[in-house]
């Protein structure tokens, strides 16, 4: 039994590795060729942008990456990143918060937004689907009850360096994702709470059975998504120093996308930072690309969900190929 | 204190609409004196542009002591089926009006036949359904017109010649494609303005940001950019403003949101194309209850557009055109 489950979790972790591989593969392909045919791609400018332009996915994609691993799902992230942003910037031009208080504050209403999505989900026993269906909804909700669904304005110029700001000559917003998929990576290798989600996500009865503390853990984990998400809602409302009530409609599934292209499985048990960030920038340059080579949106939807066919498909090939070659 | 007594309000609402009993008579309404019930449906609830129909509307309903009006409407311009969905509740529901702004042509044309059928007058304003029934009057701008009186102002701004860029929103609609198409009639009077990129903002500020920051990345020499609405134009002044060409690109576009305006008085807008939205709620409820109470024939009617630059800014009729309220209406 032992020995199995030993052998299923290094297959599981060696396919990890190759959608791993794959999909850097496919950035770095995407990259070379769009630094061809693009001659503004790979200037110093066009990384700065790119850089900034990926943060918003890029950290949310960390907070999913958690919950997908433990066989969950975020749906609400993007409602979640408006609610956070609007309270943010309304702390600010209303209530007269300074930058730096109201940016935890939006982090904050981020992370209380998760904790109803782990609660409905480990005490309730809501399915993770249904729960953040809902939270989806209330928090659009949430967000036009408290704008009136009228953009928010007047926060001070200081609360740019969030989104805008440079340090030593990177954009603060890269930083940040460095700062987030470092605490995210320490998190999923260091910790326990991190061992448990893959445990729970690879057999939740077993994981139940064995003594983890399923509940709290699993609770954890959604706070964490919506915390981040907070997070990306406050650098996105940074980036246009204000807060957009339609912020983030579908940006759920942008976020999820990068998630899976980077090798996580929605199955659970399976999923790295590493991965998922690789996805998020797969995601940003294919969109920086295409809108620098003047090609459409609807032709950039259509690249982008092809990716994630590819992706996907590469994944299960690669299980079916390790699981017949090692069973 | 004003939003714990609008959520209360709201619930009170909600629980009110909820228990409400009452017999609904299907049509009716047609007597002076006999109570009026209109449904005022924008594209989209929110911005500043469908609050300012609404107060249009509400003016308006105002005048007639026996009519009540309704307003509601979908969270997200694209939100076509949930737009459907409402119209035919409230039909069941059965309003004597219904004034709306169809979210899509095709989809609602439909709804408004059928409504027709029933005997609910219906009105649209700022976009109308094709095929538009004979008997449903359009309140709305003329988007090519004015689309094209924008494109001549950019092309004023750039002394005739110039790399430009076309942020648009939703590609695929009628407002979207109306006021592309009167912007590729002024290139086409201006053969030297050259297009150098078309790209959508998906109605999205940080996805017109992005957008216009790869617009510019690829385009350094980049002169001129026409906006197609409100975020569209709010997410290129900014890149424009981050990239430190604020003056040096021109930027024209559509709507006056309270940002757009902002940034016409900076300098990194230099010309907005404003719609009459008070006018096109105003006309859209006056013209629904005339048509109810038999009165004067409705037609279609163009609500007019006014390009706004910084000579005109502060002049009065703008002025009103930009905080329009019951009292003093705009023209």
């Amino acid at each position: 039994m032992t020995d199995q489950r030993t052998a299923r979790g290094v297959s599981d972790r060696m396919a990890g590795a190759i959608s791993q591989v794959a999909a850097a593969g496919a950035l770095i392909v995407v990259f070379v060729v769009l630094s061809i045919v693009a001659p503004s791609f790979l200037t110093a400018d066009n990384l700065f942008n790119l850089g900034s332009q990926t943060s918003v996915n890029a950290v949310m994609a960390v907070g999913v990456t958690l919950v997908i691993i433990t066989g969950g799902i975020d749906l609400s992230v993007g409602s979640v990143a408006a609610l956070s942003g609007v309270i943010g910037v309304m702390l600010m031009a209303e209530y007269g918060f300074d930058p730096t208080l109201a940016i935890i504050g939006g982090i904050l209403v981020g992370a209380v937004a998760g904790l109803v999505n782990g609660l409905l989900v480990s005490v309730v026993g809501l399915p993770p689907f249904i729960a953040t269906l809902g939270m989806l909804s209330v928090a659009r909700g949430l967000v036009l009850i408290a704008t009136g669904a009228v953009a928010v304005f007047g926060a001070p110029d200081s609360f740019r360096l969030l989104g805008q700001g440079v340090i030593g000559g990177f954009p603060i917003p890269v930083l940040l994702i460095v700062l987030v998929a470092v605490g995210g990576y320490v998190v999923l290798t260091r910790t326990k709470l991190g061992r448990y989600s893959y445990v729970m996500g690879s057999n939740m009865e077993a994981a139940r059975l064995s003594g983890v503390p399923v509940r709290s853990y699993t609770t954890a984990v959604y706070v964490l998504s919506g915390a981040l998400a907070g997070l990306g809602g406050m650098i996105a409302a940074s980036r246009i120093n204000s807060g957009q009530p339609n912020f983030g409609e579908g940006l759920e599934l942008d976020v999820i996308a990068a998630v899976v292209i980077g090798g996580a499985s929605l199955f659970g048990g399976r999923g790295t930072v590493l991965g998922s960030l690789i996805g998020a920038f797969l995601v940003a340059v294919i969109r920086n690309g295409a809108v620098q080579l003047n090609i459409g949106t609807f032709y950039q939807n259509v690249l982008i969900g092809v990716i994630i066919w590819i992706a996907v498909w590469w994944d299960r090939y690669q299980r079916r190929k390790l699981s017949g070659d090692t069973g | 204190m004003r939003k714990p007594l609008a959520i209360g309000l709201l619930l009170t609402l909600t629980i009110t609409a909820g228990c409400g009993v009452e017999v609904r008579r299907p049509t009716g309404g047609g007597a002076p004196g006999e109570n009026v019930r209109l449904a005022v449906v924008p594209k989209a609830i929110g911005f500043d542009f469908w609050e300012q129909v609404r107060v249009g509307a509400e003016c308006a309903a105002s005048k007639h002591p026996e009519v009540t009006m309704h307003w509601d409407g979908v969270t997200s311009e694209d939100d076509v089926s949930g737009q459907q969905s409402l119209l035919q509740d409230l039909l069941a529901q059965g309003v004597d009006g219904l004034v709306y702004a169809a979210t899509d042509a095709q989809a609602l044309s439909n709804v408004s036949s059928t409504a027709v059928e029933q005997g609910t007058t219906v009105v649209n304003i700022d976009s109308g359904t094709t095929p538009q029934p004979k008997n449903v009057p359009v309140y709305a701008t003329d988007n090519v017109a004015a689309a094209e009186r924008g494109t001549d102002l950019l092309a004023r701004q750039l002394g005739g010649k110039g790399k430009v860029a076309f942020v648009e929103f939703q590609p695929g609609t009628s407002t979207n494609d109306t006021r592309g198409e009167g912007f590729e009639r002024g290139l086409a009077k201006h053969p030297g303005l050259k297009l150098v990129a078309r790209q959508s903002s998906e109605s999205d500020y940080n996805t017109a940001l992005q957008v216009t920051q790869d617009i510019l990345t690829a385009n350094p020499d980049l002169d001129g950019i026409y906006a197609g609405n409100e975020p569209s134009m709010l997410g290129a002044a900014e890149a424009v403003r981050q990239a430190g060409k604020a003056g040096k690109i021109k930027i024209v576009g559509w709507d006056t949101a309270e940002g757009q305006i902002d940034a016409l008085r900076e300098g990194v807008v230099s010309g907005l194309i404003a719609q009459n939205p008070f006018a096109m709620g105003y006309q859209g409820v006056q013209a629904t209850v005339d048509k109810i109470r038999g009165r004067g024939e409705q037609r279609a009617t163009d609500t007019g557009a006014t390009i706004i630059t910084k000579d005109n800014l502060d002049d009065p009729d703008v002025r009103k055109l930009l905080n329009p309220s019951c009292a003093d209406p705009p023209r």
